[in-house]
């Protein structure tokens, strides 16, 4: 059965601290407890977690989501984004089934970066990693004033901004991600044109602004 | 505490809801009345004149050409149909009936429903997936494998129903069809998006896994190209054999181990499209199951080797080759709604309780041999088996065979429908029909038929009557019978030595 990989890329750098780090520990709890009751992204979709901060770490590598324990996560040091990107790009060799003309393989993974500041470090060598990957929709969220929106539009072609790196803006941000990947466990195998629209992504929530 | 809001509907009738979303789809923002008793979903975005007009359809003519007509009543329990419609603040509004109590999750997921989904409504896709199934599906949830055949009979004649009233669902799938495995029952929902040929156009092209392949196969054509192929009547009738293929065997009919392309949307659309292959193809075998390509959450369901569509009887055997093979690529000729429910009647009167308690299918449909056995337990039947076959006279004094047999078990009912060819079991029954006129009972080692309500039975090989009250034992050969009436059966018995 194809599964469907879910990526999330979670700055842990020192400026999360406090309410945005709890509130990115408790936007995955609720992620995970709203996918468990979708019988779609049950029987398809796999979480995995990637954190940043002075260096890249998979907390999680890619588990089913009934399998799936919140990890606990700290903030400290830099935003070594380029790292996550690098990271990610092997991660995705390893992990998701290819297509063979024997073997059915994964859908393309969709991936979610969450940050709140600029990278600190070469982060067009992830990218140019993770383009020689074959990826579905990549999401991110500049959380909060410091973020660089222009670096992340460059990475992906949705960008979502929150004014402000607080609870309730990244719960509503991981609100979003719950309904994208329930309705990708829909809509995936819908092919070629939508009679209702191109997008593949539901709309924002309110408190979130997508960067066009 | 939310608000509550009071309007009225188009109708001229109050309508009240508490302002807060009890639940949000790709269309609709979804309210309750404030007793719980109705719900009012709002457009999302602006409906134009034409969506308009056939809202007022749905909830006017339409309905009242369901329901408004004697016997209408069955139908409130087989849809969830929009009875009016509401504006507020430049949205338009639907309010339906709120769902059934029995479609809600009552234990919900196994440990203590670790999910954390009771309460939640019973989505068509938590029963028709092996690893939902198996993996979390508290036990209490799952009912057993009559009760699968009795949603299907529901969905088949809800959709039957439609089908006469010249309309298309136009997006069946086990998104918008409510079950309830407890009960074997069943209701359609999301009925607002019907399809009137030559006058209401589609909306959506389906749900994936139930598109027809024609509509995937067409997509890259322009909207108004002729030869571009959208919902209708006939890709409702794929979507049905989809779906009771799926709720029958807990697999999907056509996603095998074939690749067509190395890209997964390319090679979506061509298999759910132009290339669409049954798994179970006898004699084009390129696209059957891969073992090692299912988790172990799958089986034994998803094997087709353990668990052939052939369990399901002879008559769905025919249907699902005609749908599936036949047809597949030829909507013309796809089996009617109407001979889904048929064929899934007659296979009811072929089943047998399965005799190991640890079953969970519980019930299999008698395999047509001297050595009956459960497919999914592979526990044998042990005992004589008596088996009815049915014969009805369509000219005086000669029988002919109906093509339809009943298995026999025991404290099993005899019913109308059984007695009198002209009868079916379907939402025309009277009450007097509804109830049994025999029963049958293995007492002290002999199978027997106890007649309760029948005036003219007859036992035709010792040529004597058989009055109400009485019983006539099920001996090899023996023929009974039932009705002298216009229509009535005559029954021969055949006993299988298990």
């Amino acid at each position: 059965m194809r599964r469907l990989p879910v990526y999330l890329l979670l700055d842990t750098s020192g400026s999360m601290m406090g309410e945005a780090i709890e509130a990115v520990k408790n936007g995955m709890q609720e992620l995970v407890a709203s996918l468990r009751k979708d019988p779609y992204a049950l029987e398809t979709a796999y979480l995995s977690v990637i954190t940043f901060d002075t260096s890249a770490k998979q907390i999680i590598p890619l588990t089913e989501l009934a399998a799936f324990q919140t990890p606990d996560i700290k903030a400290s040091g830099a935003t070594a984004l380029g790292d996550a990107l690098s990271l990610l790009a092997q991660k995705i060799e390893t992990e998701v089934t290819k297509s063979s003309p024997e073997v059915k393989g994964d859908w393309k993974p969709l991936i979610f970066i969450m940050t709140d500041g600029g990278p600190t470090d070469n982060w067009e060598k992830g990218l140019k990693e993770l383009q020689t990957k074959k990826t579905g929709e990549i999401v991110a969220c500049a959380a909060g004033p410091s973020a660089k929106t222009e670096v992340l539009k460059k990475i992906s072609g949705t960008v979502v901004e929150l004014a402000t790196a607080d609870s309730k803006s990244i719960s509503a941000f991981f609100k979003w991600i719950s309904s994208s990947v329930s309705q990708a466990g829909i809509n995936l195998e819908k092919t070629g044109a939508d009679l209702s629209g191109p997008s593949e992504l539901p709309p924002p929530p309110p408190e979130v602004n997508l960067v066009v | 505490m939310a608000n509550t809001i009071r309007i009225t509907a188009t109708d001229g009738t109050p309508v009240a809801f508490v302002d807060e979303i009890i639940g949000s789809g790709t269309m609709k923002d979804v309210y309750f009345s404030p007793d719980k008793s109705y719900v009012v979903a709002f457009f999302k975005q602006k409906q134009d004149g034409n969506s308009k007009d056939r809202l007022e359809n749905i909830t006017g003519s339409y309905k009242d050409k369901i329901f408004n007509q004697p016997g209408g009543e069955y139908w409130q329990d087989l849809y969830c149909w929009p009875d009016k419609i509401v504006e507020y603040n430049g949205k338009l509004g639907l309010i339906c009936p709120t769902y059934q109590k029995n479609f809600f999750f009552a234990k919900g997921s196994k440990n203590d429903d670790f999910l954390g989904i009771k309460g939640k409504e019973k989505e068509g896709k938590w029963f028709s997936s092996a690893k939902n199934q198996n993996t979390f599906l508290a036990p209490e949830e799952r009912g057993d494998w009559f009760k699968y055949f009795q949603i299907c009979i529901r969905i088949s004649r809800a959709v039957r129903r439609l089908h006469a009233a010249g309309l298309a669902h136009s997006d069946l799938s086990y998104k918008n069809v409510l079950v309830d495995p407890t009960t074997g029952r069943a209701s359609i929902i999301d009925i607002d998006g019907l399809v009137v040929p030559g006058k209401y156009p589609p909306d959506v092209l389906g749900t994936p896994d139930f598109i027809a392949p024609e509509v995937i196969a067409t997509l890259h054509l322009a909207a108004n190209d002729p030869s571009r192929k959208l919902p209708c009547i006939a890709t409702d009738r794929h979507a049905l054999s989809v779906m009771v293929y799926m709720y029958l065997l807990y697999r999907h009919p056509l996603r095998g181990g074939k690749v067509y392309d190395l890209d997964s949307r390319k090679d979506e659309e061509l298999s759910m499209g132009s290339q669409a292959l049954f798994i179970e193809h006898p004699t084009n075998t390129i696209n059957r199951v891969k073992l090692k390509e299912l988790q172990p959450s799958q089986l034994p369901q998803s094997d087709p080797e353990k668990i052939p569509y052939t369990v399901c009887g002879p008559y769905l055997k025919k249907l699902f080759d005609r749908s599936l093979i036949d047809s597949l690529h030829n909507p013309a000729i796809r089996p009617t709604a109407g001979e889904w429910e048929e064929a899934l009647l007659k296979t009811v009167d072929l089943m047998q309780p399965c005799s190991n308690p640890s079953c969970w299918h519980k019930w299999f449909v008698f395999d047509n041999t001297t050595k009956p056995r459960c497919p999914f337990c592979k526990t044998e039947y042990k005992g004589v088996l008596p088996l009815i076959n049915l014969y009805s006279s369509r000219r005086a004094g000669s029988f002919t065979p109906d093509d339809y047999r009943l298995m026999v078990y025991n404290n099993q009912y005899l019913y109308p429908w059984h007695v009198n060819r002209n009868i079916s079991p379907n939402e025309k029954l009277t009450a007097d029909q509804k109830k049994p006129v025999g029963y049958f009972v293995f007492h002290q080692n002999k199978w027997l038929l106890v007649n309760q309500r029948l005036h003219g039975m007859e036992d035709n090989t010792e040529k004597k009557a058989i009055p109400i009250g009485q019983a006539v034992e099920l001996t090899e050969g023996r023929q009974i019978l039932l009705s002298k009436e216009e229509g009535g059966r005559l029954a021969i018995i055949q006993l299988v030595q298990g």
